[in-house]
């Protein structure tokens, strides 16, 4: 006979283990009875299939419950296609247990007639059946058996095999009604990501005492964003600004600021200009012999932190770090200071690490190291034992692995310096810092910046253009664009300008994370502030449209939550349906980016969203209004929930790429 | 009952002496539906009469308070207040079949007694299935149910599911177990059984206990009778805390894979009867015990109470009905299926021909007494109305050869289709040189009160307005020597002498099947182990069924369709079986027109 026990378990982890441990206890049961291994005994056969039925049942509840308990315990929004991936990852296990790593394929479909995602892994796996095991088996027969072996779950309505292999898949409405209805009641919750990682984020990174340009533009935008999400996603980010404080052109700077203000260390210096200061300390570096080799005492004496000279460092990094604030504060950037002054006091011993390792060679004065698959090595220091940009980025990994223990490492730094990156990563795992299998570490490096012409950004004078005068520029052309739309006109004075900040820098960074950072991009004020098309500017205006809607129904938030909660919401239209499915992407989006990086896929979704909401709202009304006296007949709740539900994603969106959306504009 | 039903079978189908049948005009009939009604019910108040209004000592809708024995709690009134507002004071009944079996002559009276009485009172009655246990359901049964409550001429207000609740009745249980109403228990099935089980020691558990471990019940956490959720009351039987929700690892018919714990029917049955605004939940007496957990769990939750009120069961005799002892009818080959016309399940009723106005008569004349009524098959039997035809030729039919053939114009006779009742229609009759008879209307020997054809003694032959006399009898060569065919001389009746009787005939016939039914079982009470010592089975009727395979029929009723019914002359009423087919008619005899077929 067949016994097995149930679990009396408190609740939370308790719960779960005992869910599990029935699992394989079940799954050993119908194992056995599989095998009729306990036929001899067994009083009927009858009587040990409805045994079987009945454990199958159970065992399927118990996996239902487990994923249940899951999905409670972090509030989390459920990643539609990574549960579908695990279903159909279980479902092939089933049919092919033999095969290992399996193409996994899910995707959203194209077009409703092919279901909802389609699975297309029955292709892959006729290749790999043909390769590995001399089998030919068509990928529809592949297909049907993958379906027969779909286990019990809470998402799919039906399946269809379509075309020579693809499976299509039907969500449940009630699922996705429910997913809506809980997004709603939760509001946007992260996918589940488990334990509580720790990412350092290293971006904008400008250097002291020169003026930020477009180029920091890119960085400092992209890591912005990657912050909010990996933040939003529950990791634990640290968000440093590896700036470049330290190195030779301290010296000369802190030469003439002695010479210009003497009386630096009492009276605060008023350098207004920094960046002219720097290019005339840079002419008379470059002209005047003594002043060259004064400026040279001075990088010596500020190395071995002489109180005054350190005085005079921090008198210039305070006017950049000024400088750089503004520019900060405009487009709402956090970050942490941890410039390469941070990692001086470690060279030393990470050149001694090195050497002790025995990796390093010394090359006409110069000790190098030599790291397998590089041809370029780096250079840990210099013949007159001075350090560089290699060996500050090494102590930076260093720290950053060993002191701060991240779990994920991102380098938001320009193409340019792939190479030198990539070393330097390689040099830290051949050292042993990290085992890239664990830790991740990764340069998200993003293309130049150009100009209308196709050509690098420049003034018209070949200037680079300087980051304050570009921002200043995106205001001005804000406020005329808002002008030509006579917004002026509708908004107060207050609104006006919160719309103008709002446009000109959500634009700004949405042109920008809305190209795939791998590639150069065009940097035009006049597309970016389209209304029309995959803009800020677009965007901010659906999203203020939808948010009016309720507004304009006297529905207010307390109704809509009430709603939320009673309101079962309908998708019985199919634009409500597309709408409603379009939503419940976002956490697989997100999750998309957190492996791959590329934000751009999220403009590209709240595109996708608007334009899907336009189709909703074009063709199912929300508020019916009796055309001759506008007044309001009847509203219909479930499609403002809908409504609200495109907002609250929205507005999350926005939130991850830094774009702060206004009331009215 | 007994003497109404008398009179009412002579009222129906008139005396059926011979005498009588000489008399009357040999007619062929139809009767229009509703006649029943009408005709049956002069005897009898009608269903309605007896349903309306106070002729029950029923509450008024909203006045649930005034019945005996309710329960009324601070909120009862405004409960009342609200169910008033729901249902503007209207009657409503439901009709709470389980979906686990075929509808017999006893649910026949609840569909009546519910149905009729939201009728009669301007209500509105549900077709609710009961279907909470999920092992015994089938969606034959959910179809089979509704065809045969729309067959017997009602049309439910709404049909429901009690699996329509199962999350508001999960939702209330655990509302009563925070309320401390309710506990998860772990007793075992058999420790709980019989008399005097020791009480649950999980009775007092602490609420926040139950609510966790039934959870856990509804994750799948506990096997089969592992656990239980039983609610806090004694039943008027003595009965401790009964079950309100078991573990069952089985699919449910419309819920699918959704729950793996199911309510029971104490659990549900108030609950559904509240949730629909039910103003008289009507049942048997059996359920009189658990009247009072009726009420304490509606007023454990604080929602409307309905009111429950009993009456009486009705048995039949010489029939079994419990769907486990049909199954083994139809598992031993004792009946074809379920609806095999000797059963009394209502198809089974309706393939043998009963029209549903009979079974609704039979229903009303048992009336809505309290009193458990126990029935003979015959009362139900004498409720038929069908209707009437021409003639067919019973088992082994003789040959009669006449001459000289009548005249060219008579060769096809008109046979009025009701006789008694000529101005609604004729159908014609071939008339033939050769003419069957039954074989009992003839004898070689005439002895005292015999008066139908003999050597010597000619016979008339129905509406044809002929009388013949044997001129030769043919008989089988050989010893023995069985009559095959007769010789006969056909006289117009106008000329000849007055024969002392008339009998049916048939000329140029249908061969079709017949099958004659008699009980199914040989004692009143076959499952009465002192009736019955060897249990049902070993008492079936060896002669409940005969089969006639090539009987001769008037080829007037080859149109007819399934279920259609006919009168045939003398020998019963007849209802077409559906398993005829072209060129193969079968027919169910319904009844007999004599109380005592024999007697012929």
């Amino acid at each position: 006979m067949l016994y097995f026990f149930a679990f009396l378990c408190p609740v939370g982890v308790g719960a779960q283990w005992g869910c599990e441990n029935e699992i394989k206890l079940l799954t050993a049961e119908i194992e056995r009875l599989k095998n009729f291994g306990c036929l001899g005994v067994s009083p009927s056969l009858e009587g040990l299939r409805d045994e079987n039925a009945k454990l199958k049942y159970r065992l399927n509840f118990l996996q239902k419950s487990l994923q249940e308990e899951r999905s409670k315990t972090a509030k989390s929004m459920i990643n539609i296609n990574s549960c579908l991936q695990e279903i159909f990852g279980a479902a092939i296990q089933a049919a092919y247990p033999d095969l290992e790593n399996p193409p996994l394929v899910v995707t959203p479909s194209q077009q409703p007639k092919f279901g909802d995602y389609q699975c297309n892994s029955a292709m892959g796996i006729t290749q790999i059946l043909l390769k590995t095991k001399e089998q030919k088996v068509s990928p529809r027969e592949i297909a049907e058996k993958i379906s027969k072996n779909i286990p019990a779950n809470e998402c799919i309505e039906k399946i269809e095999i379509a075309g020579p292999g693809f499976i299509n898949i039907h969500l449940r409405k009630d699922f996705v009604s429910k997913q809506l209805s809980s997004l709603l009641m939760n509001g946007v919750q992260p996918p589940a990501v488990g334990k509580r990682k720790k990412v350092v984020v290293d971006f904008s990174s400008p250097n002291i005492a020169k003026e930020m340009h477009v180029g920091h533009l890119r960085s400092t935008i992209i890591g912005e964003s990657m912050c909010r999400l990996f933040e939003f996603a529950g990791y634990d980010v640290l968000r440093l600004n590896h700036l470049g404080d330290w190195g030779t052109q301290f010296g000369m700077l802190i030469a003439h600021l002695q010479d210009k203000f003497p009386d630096y260390l009492t009276v605060s210096p008023p350098i207004g200009d920094l960046q002219a200061f720097y290019k005339e300390s840079k002419r008379r570096f470059d002209t005047e012999e003594e002043f060259k080799k004064r400026a040279y005492q001075c990088v010596v004496l500020l190395q071995s932190k002489n109180p005054d000279f350190i005085k005079a460092w921090e008198l210039i990094c305070d006017v950049s770090r000024k400088e750089f604030q503004k520019i900060y504060n405009c487009l709402d950037i956090t970050l942490i200071e941890r410039g390469e002054s941070f990692y001086h006091e470690m060279m030393k011993d990470i050149v001694k690490e090195f050497e002790d390792k025995g990796f390093v060679q010394v090359d006409d004065g110069r000790k190098i190291v030599f790291v397998p698959g590089f041809p370029v090595p780096l250079t840990i220091m210099k013949s007159d034992g001075g350090y560089t940009y290699d060996t500050s980025d090494l102590a930076a990994l260093k720290h950053r692995l060993c002191e701060e223990k991240a779990d994920i490492l991102i380098y938001v730094v320009d193409s340019g310096q792939s190479v030198h990156l990539q070393t330097v990563f390689a040099a830290g795992q051949m050292i042993g810092w990290y085992d890239p299998k664990v830790t991740r570490v990764a340069h998200a490096a993003f293309g130049v910046v150009l100009g209308e012409d196709k050509k690098k950004f420049k003034t018209r004078s070949g200037d680079t253009v300087r980051l304050i005068d570009l921002l200043e520029e995106g205001l001005k052309r804000a406020m005329d664009k808002l002008r030509d739309k006579e917004r002026d006109k509708v908004l107060t004075a207050e609104e006006l300008k919160a719309a103008q900040t709002s446009v000109a820098f959500g634009c700004i960074k949405y042109a920008d994370l809305s190209h795939n950072r791998l590639n150069d991009y065009v940097f035009s004020f006049d597309k970016m502030l389209d209304d029309r098309g995959n803009t800020a500017a677009y965007l901010l205006y659906a999203f203020t449209r939808i948010r009016a809607i309720a507004r304009l129904a006297n529905i207010d938030e307390q109704m809509l939550r009430k709603a939320a909660r009673e309101e079962v919401l309908i998708l019985d239209h199919e634009k409500e349906w597309k709408l409603g499915k379009c939503i419940l992407r976002f956490p697989e989006i997100l999750q998309k980016i957190l492996d791959d990086l590329l934000l751009h896929t999220l403009c590209d979704y709240l595109y996708e969203l608007a334009t899907t909401f336009t189709e909703f709202y074009d063709n199912c009304y929300c508020v019916e209004k009796d055309r001759q006296s506008g007044q309001i007949v009847k509203v219909n709740m479930w499609r403002l929930l809908l409504c609200e539900a495109t907002a609250t994603v929205m507005a999350k969106g926005f939130d991850i790429l830094g774009i702060k959306p206004v009331q009215r504009m | 009952i007994k003497n109404e039903v008398d009179l009412q079978v002579l009222h129906l189908l008139g005396p059926k002496t011979e005498a009588d049948l000489e008399k009357k005009p040999k007619v062929r009939r139809r009767l229009g539906t509703g006649v029943g009604g009408g005709e049956v019910g002069t005897e009898t108040r009608s269903l309605m009469e007896q349903l309306r209004g106070e002729a029950l000592k029923f509450h008024k809708p909203g006045e649930n308070y005034k019945t005996e024995g309710y329960v009324v709690t601070p909120n009862t009134m405004a409960l009342l207040k609200h169910h008033l507002t729901v249902t503007g004071g209207q009657v409503r009944t439901r009709f709470p079949p389980e979906p686990n079996g075929i509808l017999h002559i006893g649910h026949a009276k609840a569909i009546n007694f519910n149905f009729g009485y939201a009728k009669a009172n301007g209500g509105v009655c549900f077709l609710r299935y009961d279907d909470t246990n999920p092992e015994k359901e089938e969606e034959k049964y959910f179809t089979a149910i509704r065809e045969m409550v729309e067959w017997l001429g009602y049309q439910p207000y709404a049909v429901t599911h009690a699996s329509d609740y199962f999350d508001q009745l999960y939702t209330w249980a655990l509302e009563l177990i925070r309320r401390g109403q309710a506990y998860v228990c772990h007793q075992k099935v058999e420790e709980i059984k019989g008399h005097n089980p020791p009480p649950s020691p999980w009775r007092d558990r602490p609420v926040e206990e139950s609510l966790l471990l039934f959870e856990d019940m509804r994750k799948g956490k506990f096997g089969e009778g592992e656990a239980t959720l039983r609610m806090k009351l004694v039943m008027e039987d003595g009965k401790m805390d009964p079950v309100a929700y078991r573990v069952k690892f089985t699919p449910h018919h419309r819920t699918g894979d959704k729950w793996c714990i199911y309510p029971t029917y104490d659990y549900t049955h108030c609950l559904c009867d509240s949730i629909e605004h039910i103003t008289h939940s009507l049942c048997t007496k059996e359920f009189q015990a658990r009247r009072s957990s009726y009420f304490w769990l509606c007023n454990a939750l604080d929602v409307y109470c309905p009111v429950q009120w009993e009456y009486g069961r009705l048995n039949l005799l010489y029939t079994v009905v419990s769907k486990r002892k049909i199954i083994q009818l139809v598992e031993t080959g004792a009946v074809r299926d379920w609806d095999d016309p000797r059963l009394f399940t209502l198809t089974a009723l309706r393939r043998r021909g009963f029209p549903p106005e009979a079974i609704n008569n039979f229903c009303a004349r048992v009336g809505v007494t309290v009193a458990q009524a126990t029935m003979e098959p015959h009362l139900l039997e004498a409720c038929a109305a069908p209707r009437f035809l021409g003639s067919v030729l019973g088992p082994s039919p003789q040959k009669g050869q006449h001459s000289p053939p009548p005249s060219p114009q008579a060769l096809e006779v008109l046979v009025p289709n009701f006789p008694a009742d000529e101005s609604r229609g004729f159908h014609k009759v071939p008339f033939q040189s050769t003419v069957y008879i039954e074989e009992t209307d003839f004898r070689e020997e005439v002895d005292k009160g015999y008066k139908r054809l003999a050597p010597g003694q000619p016979v008339g032959l129905r509406h044809a307005g002929y009388v013949i006399a044997i001129q030769n009898v043919i008989k089988v060569r050989g010893s023995g020597g069985h009559v095959i065919e007769l010789e006969v001389t056909c006289t117009k009746s106008d000329v000849a002498e007055k024969p002392k009787a008339f009998i049916h005939w048939v000329s140029e016939p249908l061969v079709c099947e017949v099958r004659l039914y008699e009980r199914l079982f040989l004692h009143k009470n076959p499952e009465d182990p002192s009736e019955v010592p060897g249990g049902f089975l070993s008492d079936l009727n060896p002669d409940s069924l005969r089969v006639v395979r090539s009987a001769l029929v008037d080829s007037s009723v080859l149109s007819a369709r399934p279920f259609d019914k006919f009168q045939f002359e003398r020998l019963g009423y007849f209802s077409v079986d559906p398993d005829s087919e072209e060129g193969k008619m079968v027919f169910n005899r319904t009844v007999t027109l004599k109380e005592d077929p024999g007697k012929a």
